[in-house]
This record gives C-alpha cells, structure tokens and sequence, in this order.
C-alpha cells in the first residue's frame, strides 16, 4: 500500500492534564508525499503578467527579460505560457500557447520598453483571461505578477480577480520589486487565490523567484487538497493556520461549528503542508480521549484517480500525572511560536494603521523578543529599526514593513526545508 | 495561566502569551519529534503490501475496532489481520533514539521475531531486515 500522501498529526501534548476547566491543545497536522508519489508529472498552464511601467526602465528590465526567457527554457512543450505586459494600458504579448516557440516568445519579449504608469487589475484581468484558456483540471494553472508600483487606485479590482482566480484553482504568485508597492495588496492577492508572494529587493533576483516558481510547479505531486477535521462534541477548533508556502490565518473561512475545512489547492511534494490548529479541549477525567478525525483528499490527474483520501485520527490521553502533563512536544511548539511572531507582527501593523503608536510599539517589542528567541536575528533587528522609527517619526518604513510582513510569515519555510526527502 | 511578563492570563495549555507572545511553561520539557532522528521503518507483507510506520515514540500495531474505539497506529485489518490472530492492541513498537524495541502487549497468538516467539511486555530490538509476525501475520522490517 504505497501512499501517494503521508499525513501526521501531533499534539501539544499526547498527556493534557486531567483538569477541570477546558484548555488549549495545538494539533500539527502534517502532510508529506509518500513513497508512491509522483512528482511533476502534469503539464503547467502559466501566465505572466508583467509590468513594464516607465520605473521598470533598466536593470530591472534586463533581469526580468532574462527570467523570462528561463522560464520559457525549462517548461517543456506541452506546457502553455502566455505573457500579458501592462503600464497604464494592457498588451497580450504571447497569446496562451505551447511554449514550444522559445525563440519567438524571446524575441518578442526582448522588445518590450518600459512606458507609462501601473495598472495591475487590468493586467490581471487579461492574464486571467489567457490563462482560461488553456485552463484545465489536468494542468497545474498558475498566474505569476510581477509589478514594482502601486497600481492606481484599484486595489479592489485586483482583489476581486485574485477571488475568481481561487474559486477557479488558478493560483496567483505576486512579486513584489523594490520597496514602491503596496505590500498589502500582493499579499491579498496571494492569500485570495491560494498563491505566494515573493518580495524582491534587488533586481537580480528575480531570476531566483521565477526559478521557485517553475520548480514549484514541476513538484506538484497532487492537485485539489482539501482538509476536513471533524472534531468530537466538546472540541472547539478556534484558530486555524496553513503554513506552506506561507503562514495564513484560515480560521474565518476554515472553522464552520465543530467542523474544519478547507482548500489548499496544489500540493508542492517537495514543500509538504502544515496545518496547525488550536483547539479548546473539554474538562475530562483521566484516560484516552479521541479529539476527533482528520481527512485529507486530493486528485492525481495524471493517473486519473479523484478523490482520493486518507484518514487520521487525533487523540490524547488525560493524564493526573503532573510531569506527563507538562510535556509539549518540541516541533508542534517551534511551530506555535513562528505563528506567535507572525501575529505580533500583524497586530503591530493593525495598530499602526489605527493610530495606535503605543500599542503597535508594545507589539512590535514583543514581536522582537519571540524573534530573537527563534533564532532570527536578522527579522529581529528590522523589528527594533521599526520600534525606533515608530518613537521618532510615528510611522513604519517601506522596506522595514515589508521585511516584517513576509520575514515572519515565512518563517515556517525552513521548517519545510526540513521535510524535504 | 499568568504570563510572567505581562501579567495576562492566558488558557490552560497555551504554549505562548497571546498578548506579549512570552513562553508560558518554561519549565515544560520538550519532546523531540521522533522522525527528528531520520529513521522510519516500514513493514512488508509477503505479497508486497507497505505499511509505514508513523514516526512517533510509541506506535500500537493492531485490529482496528471502532465499536471499543481502538484505532491502532498501524492496522493490520487489510493485511489479513482478523484471519491471521492479530489482536486489537496486539504489539507497540517503541523508538528509543535510533533504534526500535517491539513489546508484545500480551496478545493472544504472541509475537515472533525471526521466529522466534517473544516475552509479553519484555522490549524486544527489532532492525532493518528482520521478520516480525503478530499472530500469523508475517511482516519483514525494512528502512523507509
């Protein structure tokens, strides 16, 4: 019985206490490709929306010709790409097609020069359309944006693409290059449509985050993954996290009653996926209780099978023995304090755009402090330049916002690193 | 469950404050993940069947039985498990650093390995190679 997806769960504690109030337990539902997985085996359908407004003149140009053109190198023929360039006006360079004609994709993509202002819904509207084209249940269906401005004033447009673009199993990455764009915005967008986002400081990355982007889809090892926990009466699931490819809060759309579900689309075999949820457990006796199931399902196009599932079920067993009960598992509480940072650091934000210079303050310090304590100096140390701009100017900088934001929500991704095979 | 740092009070079971995000059981003692040590184990049936085993410390080979809520790690119902005088909680395969013991929870048939039948609750090493067999169930242990 080969598997084609492992699933684990671990708790906080296998032996809660046998108390008489309920209480917190975290459960780490971890999900890995089994040994009969299959990696890379379905063909891409890819759109790049790409921004060539007149800020994009130069070096940035120059690299983002050359990621292209790796892009374009290592999709095989059957794949389809298509390239939408936008400023303030949209052009479909590269109609959807199989990315079999490299030289002419080259070619005409070597023409392009930077002009005009930045529109980005536009440009996703169109990328959107040319990825429909080719769209398919049997391809992995992606868009890539990549954009150095803040668009004008349609942030809701955007947003509202990125939601159409979930509910139809096309995934957005957004990158963002520079510091002049709207960190926010990228970031929805990817969190809409079950995307990542990459921030680019330097132009001569962004050959670096295009090559992610085609390894990502050549890892695939099963599309269409949804999660389902049921959890026995008495169980409370109150928050719910995905961490790969980066941490999200899905406890809004995930947690319905006693019941967890939700759609994680594609499955990377080399990233894996980990679920943490935070449960309130009820006042129990001593002895094994069973919080309830875990399901996961998922599709293997190439093999035609749907709906596949596996099964798991999370227990603990109370315990009146005070040192069992005060054993915490060390890989569900790293996990616990990574997503600890990331809320610190939300909240922080939150407060700043309120107003709330001393409480973003506070949060900022102790966002600091967890940082430190998981080992991450560099986040850490943006953390205390934010603190000391918030005192002096009651504001955040570009580059220190955006460090923050996508520093601590990928803090789960050298986790992963480790579940590589 | 007071944070020391901030004085918020915090549930029962929290690992981190939700105010000032300070570690709440300091002295909590941290257990390692067992699939931290890198090692997994896998069992064949005779007719090319895997099992893994799940990467935990204490892994219940067995019979599922939903109606006395068993559910073990491992269910050798679909190998045969029924026919083949596997118990409900037949055995526990334990993992202590990087080697693997296997504790007959005094099951009714027994269990062998190479063979050769073992103590009830007496730890047993099992290896990469040997041959275990919960009741008739023959099963060979290999590295995952």
């Amino acid at each position: 019985m080969k598997s084609e997806l492992k699933v684990q769960c671990i708790m906080s504690k296998d032996t809660p206490p046998a108390a008489e109030t309920e209480q917190a337990i975290y459960s780490l539902v971890k999900i890995e490709a089994g040994s009969g997985a299959a990696l890379g085996t379905l063909p891409a359908n890819i759109a790049l929306v790409l921004d060539r407004s007149g800020s994009m003149d130069g070096e940035k140009m120059e690299h983002l010709k050359e990621a292209v053109g790796y892009v374009v190198d290592h999709l095989s023929d059957t794949d389809l790409i298509s390239v939408t360039i936008f400023d303030d006006q949209v052009e479909t360079l590269i109609p959807s097609q199989p990315a079999k004609n490299r030289n002419e994709i080259k070619t005409r993509i070597a023409g392009v020069i930077p002009r005009g202002g930045t529109q980005i819904s536009d440009g996703l509207k169109e990328g959107m359309r040319e990825v429909r084209k080719g769209r398919s249940q049997d391809r992995i269906n992606r868009i890539v944006l990549l954009t150095d401005g803040q668009t004008w004033d349609d942030e809701d447009a955007c947003l509202k693409v990125a939601d159409e673009a979930g509910k139809e199993a096309i995934a957005i990455t957004s990158i963002g290059l520079g510091e002049d764009w709207n960190e926010k915005l990228l970031l929805g967008i990817a969190e809409k449509s079950r995307g990542n986002s990459h921030w680019i400081q330097n132009p001569i990355s962004i050959l670096e985050a295009f090559q992610q982007e085609v390894e990502g889809m050549q890892s695939v090892a099963a599309t269409n993954l949804n999660v389902i926990a049921r959890m026995s009466d008495g169980v409370k699931p109150i928050k719910i996290y995905s961490t790969v490819p980066m941490i999200a809060d899905i406890s809004k759309k995930a947690i319905k009653g006693n019941t967890i579900g939700m759609t994680l689309g594609s499955f990377d075999g080399r990233k894996g996926q980990a679920i943490l949820i935070e449960s309130r457990i009820p006042a129990h006796q001593e002895g094994r209780f069973r919080l309830g199931q875990v399901e996961v399902t998922y599709d293997l196009p190439a093999t035609g099978m749907k709906g596949q599932s596996v099964k798991t079920d999370l227990f603990v067993t109370y315990t009146g023995d005070t040192a069992a009960a005060a054993k915490v598992n060390a890989e569900v509480m790293n996990l616990v304090e990574k997503v600890s940072a990331f809320k610190l650091q939300t909240r922080a934000l939150t407060e700043v755009e309120a107003g709330n210079i001393v409480a973003a303050t506070r949060k900022l310090e102790a966002a600091a402090t967890v940082l430190l304590d998981l080992g991450e100096k560099d986040l850490a140390e943006a953390a205390e330049r934010e603190i000391l701009s918030l005192k002096k100017t009651g504001a955040l900088s570009a580059a220190g916002t955006k460090k923050l934001e996508y520093g601590t929500r990928k803090l789960t991704m050298a986790m992963t690193g480790a579940m590589k095979k | 469950m007071k944070c020391q740092e901030c004085q918020m009070e915090n549930i029962e079971g929290a690992l981190f404050c939700e105010e000032c995000g300070a570690k709440l059981e300091d002295k909590a003692e941290l257990l390692e993940t067992a699939e931290e040590t890198g090692v997994q184990l896998v069992l064949t049936s005779s007719d090319g069947n895997e099992l893994e085993v799940p990467a935990k410390d204490e892994v219940v080979v067995g019979r599922e039985d939903p109606i006395s809520d068993i559910f073990p790690d491992v269910d050798l119902t679909n190998l045969g498990g029924m026919e083949n005088g596997v118990s409900r909680k037949h055995a526990v395969i334990h993992r202590e650093g990087m080697d693997f013991t296997v504790e007959d929870m005094g099951s009714t048939n027994g269990t062998y390995i190479n063979k050769k039948k073992i103590q009830p609750h007496a730890r047993q090493t099992i290896k990469p190679g040997d041959e275990v067999r919960f009741g008739k169930l023959s099963l060979s242990v290999k590295a995952a």
